[in-house]
């Protein structure tokens, strides 16, 4: 019996949301196809990452410590005190490699902050990181200005504004590929990401299996806020400017990514696959909203509609199951 | 531990009434912080201490004050409103386009606008937190951009200029009762009403029950989610007189009207000492919130502190006073466990 069972190699799952989500992306660019004869051209479909690049980066950030149970909704902030360092740095002429570096380490000294107070001090990570939020927004303007800062030389608009090969492949979607295998191998490869699996599940039985739980959580918010610094860079490039309102009002954009994607928002379950998909959905969805001259307010309210879609999905999914089995319905 | 039973008893009773007295200074801690605050920005301006001045703080603080109550109740159930601004927004808007459209409407009747809309919104809140199982923050992060993007696309990018309003709308708030500006004077009566519905009233004792501890409270026999949706309908009719206050007071009705509130409003709750957990802090204290944060920003406009330190200020204040109240609850735990009383 015994040896059967491991015999028999285990029948792999469908990924069944992974699925869908990708046969929901082919489904919106056909739909694109539809809007606009020059939809189909690989300039148009590379160009159009740009959409997911940046809020991509802090999704994946995001997924992190939400995988975790907890939640930090100060990233777009955190990018935004990028960008201001950023053109600071470039004011005084610093090279890029070490700008770069220099605005990684802020991203990750914030979100070490916000770790420890979420993590060290057990504070409701929804409060504290909505004060961050508020505070690093802040601290964003005191730094910059609210004067926009538009001097960076082509160094430091590299990595965000470069196409590599014909002009059309965009470096900084190369990176956003880097992160995106790094994140996974991290979150599904390797002890680190198990465990933070295992703390959004069961805190205290983690404790208890010797788990140093507020160190894992502390370094889900640095690395996740490193991220938001690289975005900044990516931001720099893409845009040319950096000013105090930065990347204002896309937390909307990256939590919604997280959430369709299949993360639980209470911690423990979900996929970096399935955060990447749902970034290329979204993105294929602006795009395609974008051809087809639908305005931001609209687009936003689809967003929002999705959202709460993404969430209410399970509680369908559990209510047409019990529909489906009337005599389990307690179970 | 070992103390005789007896003792004990005696012990969780003082220990309770230490709980009582630490909770009763939490809002009192939130006066002393004003009173320091009043007295460091007298002593730094001369203008501070004016009548003129301190009509000024009333009057914006008073519908801070609406918002942070509203904000309030909702955390009081353990939950959180992230679509307040927009709720506030949404209601405002559209009343402010249907009073330009019906000058002649009279003014009991346009009151009773904001309130239905704000009750709707609110509902539809309540119901994705309470019977979606959808988490808080999300469902209000989604339905914030829902009701925002929904009044951009009502206004078709137009704005509702004073002109246009009914003159009684925008008299009103300036005018006064004995030197009190009506704006305060409403505020308060709306801020007792809601503390008195919430001390005093079944209803309002089961939010509080559900957000200490939906276990007791669901064994007890409450019906969480009527009583969530409860309170995030009552957040959403609050939201909706405070968007139609805030309207009255700007005059020029846009469709950005009140964004933001939703930080400034939980800031002022949080300052004001309600607890982000559920189940503790008052109304009441949240309105002393917001007459801070009203005083702060007054104080740093005469001292000509640059706008964007006022955002790093509020998002400080937050983080602080949520720091304090985990503080005093492991106080509280502290002296629970060294009284011997369980």
């Amino acid at each position: 019996m015994k040896d059967d069972r491991t015999k028999r190699p285990v029948r792999p799952q469908w990924p069944a949301w992974e699925m869908t989500l990708a046969a929901l992306i082919v489904a919106a660019g056909v739909w694109s196809t539809t809007l606009s004869p020059y939809y189909l051209s690989l300039d148009q479909i590379f160009g159009s990452t740009r959409f997911f690049i940046i809020p991509g980066l802090l999704a994946l950030g995001l997924a992190m410590v939400v995988s975790l149970g907890e939640i930090d909704i100060s990233l777009a902030s955190t990018v935004a005190v990028g960008t201001v360092t950023l053109s600071k740095l470039s004011m005084f002429g610093v090279p890029i490699g070490f700008a770069a570096a220099a605005v990684v380490a802020i991203g990750a000294l914030l979100g070490t902050l916000n770790g420890v107070l979420a993590a060290r001090f057990g504070l409701p990570s929804l409060a504290v990181t909505l004060g961050a939020m508020g505070a690093y927004r802040g601290l964003a303007f005191i730094v910059g200005s609210e004067v926009g800062y538009t001097d960076f030389n082509d160094s430091y608009r590299w990595l965000g504004a470069t196409r590599l090969f014909d002009d059309i492949v965009p470096v900084s979607l190369l990176a956003f590929a880097a992160v995106a295998v790094a994140v996974w191998l991290l979150m599904h490869r390797t002890v680190f990401g198990r465990y933070c699996f295992s703390i959004g599940l069961n805190r205290d039985a983690s404790w208890f299996a010797g788990v140093n739980v507020v160190k894992i959580k502390i370094c889900a918010y640095a690395l996740a806020s490193a991220l938001a610094g690289l975005a900044a860079v990516v931001w720099v490039g893409q845009y040319g400017s950096a000013r105090g309102d930065n990347a204002d009002g896309s937390i909307l954009f990256v939590v919604t990514a997280v959430v369709l994607g299949g993360m639980d928002i209470n911690g423990g379950r979900g996929t970096i696959g399935g955060v990447v998909l749902a970034l290329m959905l979204l993105g294929t969805l602006r795009n395609g909203m974008g051809l087809a001259n639908i305005g931001g307010p609209t687009q936003t309210v689809v967003l929002g509609v999705l959202l709460v879609g993404g969430v209410l999905r399970p509680a369908v999914a559990a209510a047409l199951a019990r529909l489906r089995r009337p005599d389990n319905a307690d179970v | 531990m070992s103390a005789p039973d007896d003792a004990a008893v005696g012990n969780r009773k003082g220990s309770r009434r230490a709980i009582a007295f630490v909770l009763r200074l939490r809002e009192a801690g939130v006066l002393v912080f004003l009173a320091a605050l009043g007295t460091l920005f007298a002593v730094l301006t001369n203008t501070f201490l004016t009548t003129q001045n301190l009509t000024t703080v009333a009057s914006s603080a008073a519908i801070l004050a609406i918002a942070a109550c509203a904000q309030a109740v909702v955390l009081l159930t353990r939950n959180l409103d992230v679509s307040v601004g927009a709720m506030m927004g949404f209601a405002a808007y559209l009343t402010a386009d249907f009073a330009a459209r019906h000058p002649a409407i009279a003014p009991w009747q346009l009151v009773l606008i904001p309130l239905a809309i704000g009750a709707a919104l609110g509902a539809i809140n309540g119901l994705l937190v309470a019977y979606g199982k959808v988490p808080a923050l999300i469902a209000t992060l989604g339905t914030m951009s829902l009701y925002r993007g929904l009044t951009y696309v009502y206004a078709h990018g137009q704005e509702v200029t004073s002109s246009r309003l009914p003159p009684w709308m925008l008299t009103s708030v300036d005018a006064r009762i004995a030197g009190v500006p009506l704006l305060a004077a409403a505020a308060t009566a709306i801020v007792v009403i809601v503390w008195a519905f919430l001390q005093y009233f079944p209803w309002g004792r089961r939010i509080y029950a559900v957000g200490s501890n939906p276990l007791a409270a669901f064994y007890f026999g409450l019906r969480a989610e009527r009583v969530v949706l409860m309170a995030y309908t009552l957040c959403g009719v609050l939201c909706g007189a405070a968007g139609l206050l805030y309207a009255a007071r700007v005059g020029t009705v846009t469709v950005v009207l009140a964004s933001g509130w939703e930080m400034s409003s939980l800031a002022a709750a949080v300052i004001g000492g309600v607890s982000v957990s559920g189940g503790a802090g008052s109304v009441i204290g949240a309105a002393l919130g917001a007459v801070v944060l009203a005083t702060i920003d007054n104080g740093l406009v005469l001292l000509a502190v640059p706008e964007f330190w006022r955002m790093f200020i509020q998002g400080v204040a937050i983080v602080a006073a949520v720091a304090a109240d985990a503080a005093i609850a492991s106080g509280i735990r502290a002296s629970l466990r060294t009284r011997g009383a369980k």
